[in-house]
């Protein structure tokens, strides 16, 4: 029997030291901490959430049938409620999330870090999209760029990221 | 499978690169469901014309003739998914 490990071995080792000389600003640094109580607005930006849609702000289903994916993205006011949501999506088991939205789209709870003052305020609009997409390249160049874009125009000085 | 592995296929004229990811695109990630999936929408649109009800022909003839075949396109991945439905045999976990 092989012998359990007394202590947990980093395969590699340093590797996230000099991660931000291999990838500017990929791993947050002490300079980079933004403090969240002080009304600073918080975003929960959604990549991969993809398949909601506001009834309350309308707007087309996302494109689940199309063979090289959808490549458009959905604003989300921040001050929706789970049930004007709908989700839109075949890829993936939903009947979780049905039950409760938050597992792949926690607005709830992001509105509930607002009122406890643990962050400051979320952005006027979150953010959906599907993650079907058969183009990286294009995923990139447009909706990738895009959501960025209205993500700064929000006002966001954080984002949180929600793959579903 | 890529975009780009896609279109390397077309201008090499592989059917068959194409024909698999149509059917595991329609299978959720598995080919032989995917060809089920393909026969259950056929069959679904069979059976719906089988007692030769009426239909509105002056709309699909109109529709083929005035939109282009890119709209077509997608629509006959709509008609799939709408069928597929229709049919009562749901294999996708979320709901179109």
């Amino acid at each position: 029997m092989t012998a359990p490990f007394d202590q947990p071995r980093q395969l590699r080792p340093g590797l996230w030291e000099t991660v931000n000389e291999r990838y500017p600003g990929s791993m947050l640094s002490k300079s980079d901490f933004v403090p969240l109580a002080p009304a600073k607005a918080g975003v929960g930006v959604s990549p991969d959430l993809r398949q909601l849609r506001g009834r309350a702000a309308g707007g087309t289903p996302f494109d689940v049938v199309h063979p090289v994916g959808d490549y458009s993205f959905r604003r989300v006011p921040s001050h929706c409620k789970p049930s004007d949501l709908e989700i839109h999506q075949i890829k993936y088991p939903t009947r979780g999330a049905h039950r409760d939205l938050n597992v792949i789209f926690p607005i709830e709870r992001l509105q509930e870090l607002v009122s406890e003052g643990v962050v400051g305020a979320l952005t006027a609009n979150l953010f959906s999209f599907i993650g079907y997409n058969m183009d990286p390249e294009r995923l990139e160049r447009t909706l990738s760029e895009e959501i960025a874009d209205a993500v700064v125009a929000d006002g966001a000085d954080i984002a949180l990221l929600c793959p579903a | 499978m890529s975009l780009q592995y896609l279109k390397e296929a077309v201008a090499c004229g592989d059917s068959e690169k194409l024909i698999r990811y149509v059917r595991l695109h329609l299978g959720d990630g598995n080919e032989a469901h995917g060809r089920k999936e393909i026969d259950k929408a056929w069959i679904e649109a069979l059976k719906l014309l089988l007692d030769m009800p009426e239909t509105d022909r002056e709309f699909v003839l109109e529709t083929l003739r005035n939109k282009e075949p890119e709209t077509l396109a997608h629509l006959f991945f709509h008609l799939h998914f709408y069928f597929v439905q229709r049919s009562g045999e749901w294999i996708h976990d979320g709901t179109l």
